[in-house]
This record gives structure tokens, sequence and C-alpha cells, in this order.
């Protein structure tokens, strides 16, 4: 990224993102019914802007496609075009498009024009009868005298133009030489001075220190760059000095060049009199003196701004009220901030040899908001770093406990803080991947559309809790499957709108989208407000397609949850949208291997609702150590909902191989992990046994049989499924903290391979 | 010693890929006194600050549009006479008209190459 237009390329990209979001955001609100001009012109700003940028980088398809869009929006603006549904759609599709043209302008392609030509047409079509010719303006320049080389009577930002003012500053120029003002300084090194290794900044700071000094560079001998060599001297100081030494002691700062540099000493003018030559009161940041730069020109007296820093001063212009009791330059004065006060020509600026750096340095903060962009390996790395702090942490944690130190006080509780320390970097570092949750709902709102309009129905998206945040991995995995459930609402969910007339609702069907923290995870809820879900088709269904036995008797949970189950579709037309190979089994494959859960709730007539119950990070996860026979393993504490031991009688068995476990006033699966896991035999007797009670999203409840719990903490997760691909029952791996590699186990997994607990017959997941 | 050089411009854009290309463009022509600022009122803050010779300001900007900023500088008493070249989208009628009646210095149409941007300077303040 060294090339400065390729850095500025990128970042064009990344803006148009920002843009394409406040568009998107403008037509929502437009959707709403807001009709504020201002949520117009923000939208238009957006195109216009994007326009801009491309217009820049030669993006020309980009370029012609915003110009249309523009053109339309500035009719919208101009209001010579009424807002209508049908506009609002065609400028949600422009937005749609911009964004895809924008994605493939960024890797140099560019879009089929078959897909603009209709769209651009309809534009044109909107517009075309506002088309006005315009006739050019007669413009002329205006040109500006700037009087700068040798004069230089810049000051305050209103010196060009204003021959007042530049007539005031030479006006007060002519006051020097009466030898009791301050030392004036001319310091023009000899190419000898830098080859003996003198600094002429020590000098100069050598000198500042002597009282208060107003440093300027000239450089007006400056070759152009190319002529530059290294043996020439080409920079000469100018200091103005208020000191109360003589010119002894500033002779004696240069004592180690003498010789090595050309030297002159003045006496300069004494202080003017600021009714001379004051500036109009009203000119409320006029400068009085600014100083002459060229060379032939004597600088000005200094401004007497008292207990300046050195620097400081050296960085000021010499524009500071020269008498500060005297009330109308006082009042016009620069404040004597420590920042550089309005410094006028660069040569003025600073001792250092690159005075044009300094304007530009300060530059920044208007336009910088409180953000960097970091390249996300940076990130990555840091957050495996952080991961590897954990283990760390945890095996001092053990090595303290195998040496007994733990009885130390200073040692426990300095471990104790490290742990605590552990945790709150690892959160924050979490916190830095994760993002809002904004950007891929504003997908989904692309997807609702085009599913709509595929499917000729009227759908609108409605989203809550765009502001949540989740880990960034998270967001980018969960594109897919959301995008599949969208399609799934707007195509099987959502009734087409005389059905939904006659039962009463709108003909426009709602899909709503909602995100929001629930106990540590994030819950992400997709509802429509269709037909709900037709449990009596869809167990006919799955016994046609033999996934069930028939006639079974289903709760409406297990009709529901048989929409999971692989080759599953109710679609009986195949539509444009689904019939595409992926079912709501590849959903919740895809919600697994991020930690989530998916859960289905729907209400006949009134719609809907699938649940997706995510973690906050890819990276740890609190967990259960426990051993089973002779593994230590983990089980995700968020899974777990309670601990038991077995009473005799808790347990009865239902079956050969089918144990429940009575909790309270229900039955509860048994699994015995050792024998699903293939450790252990099955054990004859259960009392006395752990058991980890399983509580799933959907509902339904298992009890693993552990042989003990060993710990409860934080674990590192470790990916297995790049080595060894999907290990049925396990989510992925982890390092404890004696250096051994102990199985995350994935309990809605387990539960479903378990046996007895086969997919097709979802009637034992609960037993009540 | 070349005007370039002593030259000081503020550049005026919500877009920072804008103000990145005009500071890339004005640093080759070898002008080093750049400030940004990317509104209306941040610009009439880094002004305050950092006075200026010529103000190149976006005209489409949000809040405070470039005609606008024209018009707060024109009657600020420090910075009326600052010069200003506005560098908008579309040249229509209304915007020169008004841009004419604030004392506007000149104007650029977008896109523009590099070279235009320097002619549009030169036609300010003569040759950099």
């Amino acid at each position: 990224m060294s090339d400065p237009m390729q850095e500025i390329r990128a970042s064009f990209f990344v803006e148009c993102e920002e843009l394409l979001e406040g568009l998107n955001d403008g037509l929502q609100a437009m959707d709403d019914g807001d009709r504020d001009a201002e949520t117009i012109n923000v939208c238009f700003r957006a195109v216009h802007s994007i326009k801009g940028g491309a217009g820049a980088f030669g993006l020309d398809q980009l370029v012609a496609f915003a110009h249309v869009f523009e053109t339309a929006m500035d009719a919208v603006r101009d209001g010579k075009l009424e807002v209508t549904p049908e506009i609002l759609a065609l400028f949600f599709q422009c937005g749609d498009l911009l964004y895809d043209l924008v994605r493939l302008a960024r890797d140099d392609q560019e879009l089929e024009e078959d897909r603009l030509a209709p769209v651009v047409e309809q534009l044109e079509a909107l517009v075309e009868t506002e088309e006005e010719a315009e006739e050019a303006v007669d413009f002329k320049p205006m040109t500006l005298s700037l009087d700068l080389p040798g004069l230089a009577p810049l000051d305050a930002g209103d010196g060009e133009g204003d021959g007042a003012a530049g007539d005031e500053a030479r006006g007060e120029n002519a006051g020097e030489g009466d030898g009791t003002g301050p030392f004036e300084i001319t310091f023009t090194p000899l190419p000898d001075l830098y080859t003996s290794g003198n600094e002429p900044l020590f000098l100069l700071r050598a000198l500042a220190a002597l009282g208060t000094a107003q440093t300027r560079c000239s450089w007006d001998t400056t070759p152009p760059l190319a002529e530059y060599s290294s043996a020439t001297s080409l920079l000469t100081w100018q200091i103005t000095l208020e000191t109360d030494s003589d010119e002894a002691a500033i002779r004696e700062v240069f004592d180690f060049v003498d010789g090595l540099c050309t030297l002159t000493i003045t006496r300069g003018a004494g202080a003017p009199d600021p009714s001379g030559s004051a500036p109009k009161p009203d000119m409320a940041n006029d400068e009085p003196a600014p100083p002459a730069s060229g060379p032939g020109s004597t600088p000005p007296p200094p401004a007497p701004v008292p207990d300046t820093p050195p620097a400081a001063t050296a960085g000021a212009a010499p524009l500071a009220s020269p008498v500060p009791a005297a009330p109308e330059p006082e009042a016009s004065a620069p404040k004597p901030e420590p920042k550089p006060a309005p410094a006028p020509a660069p040569k003025s600026a600073a001792p250092a040899p690159k005075p044009a750096a300094q304007p530009k340095a300060e530059a920044k903060p208007a336009a910088a908001n409180a953000t960097v962009r970091v390249d996300l390996d940076r990130i990555d790395r840091l957050v495996n770093l952080v991961g590897e702090l954990v283990i760390n942490q945890a095996m001092l944690a053990q090595s303290v406990a195998a040496a007994d130190l733990g009885g130390n006080g200073a040692i426990a509780s300095g471990l104790d803080e490290f742990q605590q320390l552990t945790r709150d970097i690892q959160d924050s570092v979490m916190m830095i991947r994760a993002q809002p949750v904004k950007s891929l709902f504003q997908r989904m709102g692309r997807i609702v559309r085009e599913s709509a309009s595929g499917v000729g129905k009227s759908v609108r998206l409605t989203t809550e809790g765009e502001a949540t945040e989740i880990d960034k991995t998270v967001i980018e995995r969960l594109s897919d499957p959301l995008t599949h459930m969208i399609r799934n609402a707007v195509d099987h969910g959502l009734e087409d709108a005389d059905t939904r007339v006659a039962a009463g609702k709108p003909a426009q069907g709602n899909v709503t989208l909602t995100a929001s923290h629930r106990s540590g995870r994030v819950v992400i809820e997709i509802s429509d407000d269709g037909g709900g879900i037709n449990r009596k088709r869809v167990q006919e269904k799955a016994e046609e397609k033999g996934l069930i036995p028939p006639d079974q008797a289903l709760s409406d949970s297990e009709i529901d949850n048989l929409l999971f189950l692989p080759g599953f579709s109710t679609a009986s037309e195949i539509s444009i949208l689904s019939g595409r190979g992926v079912g709501m089994d590849v959903v919740k494959t895809a919600i697994a291997t991020l930690g989530g859960r998916i859960t289905i709730a729907s209400e006949p007539g009134a719609g809907t609702t699938f649940s997706i119950s995510l973690p906050l990070t890819l990276a740890v996860l609190d967990g259960m150590v426990v051993r089973v026979g002779s593994e230590t393993l983990v089980v995700p504490l968020s899974a777990i909902s309670e601990t038991l031991s077995l009473r005799a009688g808790d347990n009865r068995a239902i079956g050969p191989h089918t144990q429940v476990v009575q909790v309270r006033e229900t039955f509860v699966p048994l699994i015995d992990l050792g024998t699903e896991l293939g450790y252990s035999t099955p054990r004859q007797n259960y009392e006395g046994a752990i058991v980890l009670l399983i509580a799933q999203e959907d509902g339904s409840r298992a009890a693993l049989v552990v042989d003990a719990i060993e710990d409860q903490r934080q674990v590192v997760i470790k990916g297995l499924e790049e080595s060894y691909g999907h290990v049925p029952g396990v989510a992925a791996a982890t390092i404890l903290g004696d250096g051994q590699i102990a199985l995350i186990l994935d309990p809605s997994d387990l539960l479903a391979n378990a046996s007895g607990l086969s997919r097709a017959t979802p009637k034992l997941a609960e037993i009540a | 010693m070349a005007l370039r050089d002593q030259l000081r411009i503020l550049v005026v854009d919500d877009m920072s890929t804008s103000r990145g290309l005009i500071t890339q463009a004005l640093e080759s022509f070898g002008i080093g006194n750049i400030t940004t600022a990317a509104d209306g009122p941040g610009a009439l803050q880094s002004i305050a600050k950092s006075p200026v010779h010529l103000v190149v300001s976006d005209y489409n900007m949000p809040g405070m549009d470039g005609l606008a900023l024209l018009q707060a500088l024109r009657q600020g008493a420090a910075t009326q006479g600052v010069g200003f070249l506005l560098v908008t989208g579309r040249a229509d009628n209304d915007i020169l008209q008004r841009g004419q009646q604030l004392g506007m210095n000149n104007y650029l149409t977008k896109p523009f190459e590099t070279a235009d941007l320097k002619g549009a300077i030169e036609a300010i303040v003569g040759r950099l």
C-alpha cells in the first residue's frame, strides 16, 4: 500500500460502503413515510459522492449508473418527481445495483449491461421530461492578488486582497533599527558545519533558551529538488530574540561553529506603537504584525509572548500582538495558546528544515473521528495471542497448585488478579472483533425485496436491534443461513395477498429481523406474520418421504422440528427461490458450526419465528471440565442448566437401551457419555452418578452422565474440522492448563446423534 | 521562491476520498501547506486557527454546502478575502450564479484531471 493512489482507492471503497449504508437507511426511512428534505438529500448525496469518487478512479460504469440514479433523485429532491411506492422500489433496486457495481469495481470488474439497462431505462423515463437544456453560465474566474514572494502580507487569512492589511504590515516593519529592541540574528550554516557533525537545531534551541526567540527559516536560495546536492548548504535562519543577555552571550552559542557559518547579529527595532498600526477593531482575527519573509526585508520585531516555551515560540508565528496591554490589538491578537498561532509563510514556521510538515500534521483533527482502521489479520493475531495467554494463565494456576503455593496469600491474590486481567483483556479484544449486525440486516433487506418480487408478494422487512454486536466472523457466516431463512419466510411463510386479506391481515406481509443480547449470547429472530407452519402438511410430507413412520403422534414442537431433517422441503411447487437443494438442515448445521442453536415457534394463522442463539465469540467459551472414563472433556456451560447426583430410583428404564431420569415432575432421557463415546461400557447402576442436565433452545432436555466434574473455566476453542472434519458430538478441542488436550462437546449434536435418539424419531427427544 | 511554497490551502470535502485526492494533487504541484476539513463548520474552525490563502471546497456536503461555506467566509472579517474554489459535480446555472454573487473565485467540475485543478487554482492565484 505504498502507492498513495492505491491507498486512496482502497479508502474510497470503504467510504462507499458507508455511503451505501446511508443510502439504504435513507430509502428505508422514505419507505416508512419520511419525506423530510434532508432524508432525500442524504440519499442524493450518497449517490453523488460515490459518483464523484468513482469518476476520479475512472470507474466509468459506476459513474454512468450513479449519474442516472442521481438525476432521478435530484428530481425528487427538487419536488419535480413525487415519491411513489413504485419509485421507491426502483430506488431500492438501484441501491442494490449500485452496491453490486461498487463491489465489482473494487475488483476491477463490471456488471453485465443487461442487468443495468432495464433499470437505467426506467430511471431515464422518470426524468425524461425534466431534462432541461442548460446553457453554460459565463463565469469568469476572479483572480486574487496574493503578493506573496518577498512581501508576504499573508496574515490571518484576510491579508490577501486586502490592501489595508498589507500596508499595515509593511508599516509596522518600518520601525526597525533603533537599537533598543530585540536582537536580529541571521545564521547561515556553511557546508562544513554539517560535515563536521553540527546540528543547527541544537544551536537554535540554545539560542531560544536565552529568551524568547522567533525563528524563521528561509530557503529562497533553494533550487528545484532535482538540483539538490548534499554538499551545499541551502538554509538560512533568521531569529528575532528578545533577551536580557548581551550580544556576547549570543555569540557564545555559536562558539563551536565559529568559521562554519555566517552570522550577523544586530539590535532590532523597539516595540512598535500598537496604536499606530492597529487593525480595525472589527477585524477580530486580524493579525497586526505579519512577518516579512523575503531575504531582503528585515523581520518584524518579536512579539513578547510571555513565558512561552521555546519550542512553542519557534512554532508560533510572530503575529501576536506586540503590546498585550494595548486594548485594541489585544482583542485582535490570537490567543497565545501553545498551538502554533496562524503561521504566515512556511519559512517562518519552525527551526526544523521542513516547516511544511507542521501545518499539515495538525490539519487532520477536524476530519478525524475517533476510529482507526486495522487490518483484520492483526486483530486475529491478537485474538490468538490472548488465547495463548488464557491457556498460559491456566497452566500457571495449575503449576502454583501443584507446587502447593496456593496458601501463599501474595501468590494467590496475584494469580487472581492475573486471571481477572486476562479475562478483561480477552473481553476487550473480543470487542474489537465485534461488529453491529446492521450491515448484515441491510443485506437481508435486499433479499426480502428480491424474493418478494420473485414470487409476486408485497413484503416489508422490519429490523430491530441493528446495533447489537457480534463477532465479525459470526456475522459473515450468518449471511448464508439468514438469506435462506428470509427467502423461506417470504416464499413459504407468508401467504399471498388474497389469502392474507381473506384472513383479515394487511395485504403486505411483514418479515421481522431482530437481534438482541440474551444472557451472554446473541439471539437473532426471523419472524413472519404468515400463516404459520401447516403441521398437518409437514407431517404428511415427512411420512411421504419416509422420514418418519406413518401415523405417529407428534407434538407441535416435534412436527416443527421435522423441518430441520435433511431432505425435507414443504414447497409443493418449486419456486425460483427454493428448490436449490438447500434445506433447513443445512441452515441448522451452519448455525451449529457457529456454536449456535436454532429453534422454531409457530402459531397457526399468526406466523412463524425462527430463533438463532449464538455465542458472542468463536474464540473462547465458558466450559465445565468433566471426566469420563480416562478422558477429560469440556461441556459448554451455556448448555448446562443444572447438575445433579442421582439417587436410587431417580432413573428408570423405558426400553432395553433407553433410560430416563426423573427431574422434579418431568422425565428426561439419560445419556451415558462414557458409553455414547465408547470410553466405557454401560453401567449397571446409576445411583450416585453425576449428571449434567442439558437444556436445548427448543426446550428439549437430556441428562448426561459423567464420572466426575473437575472444573469450571474458560477454555480457548481450537478448531478440529480443518484436521479431522466434523466429528459427531464434538465441537472443537482445547488445551487445558496442564497441556492436555480435551475435546469440547457439542451437546445438541451429541443428543441428536445419541443412540435411541435417532433423527427419525424426534418423539424421544423429550418425554414429559 | 515560488508561489507554491508559500500558498496555504484548505481542502474541504465530506468524503475522505476526495480530500485525499485533492491533497494528493496539490502535493504533486509542490504545495506543502495543505490543511483539510470534513465540513463547513470544521473549515471555519480550521481557518480561524490556521489561516489560508485559498479554500478548495466541495459543493455537496451535509449541513453546510460549499456555497454556504463561501457565504460564511465572506461574512467573516478575517476570512472575507480568502480565495475560494468550488468543486462541484454539476456546474448548473443556479450554483454558478449564486457562487458569482457570493464572490466565488473559480469553480471546477468533477471529475477532473490533476491539470484541471492546477489550472483552476492558477486562474485565481497566478502561476504556481
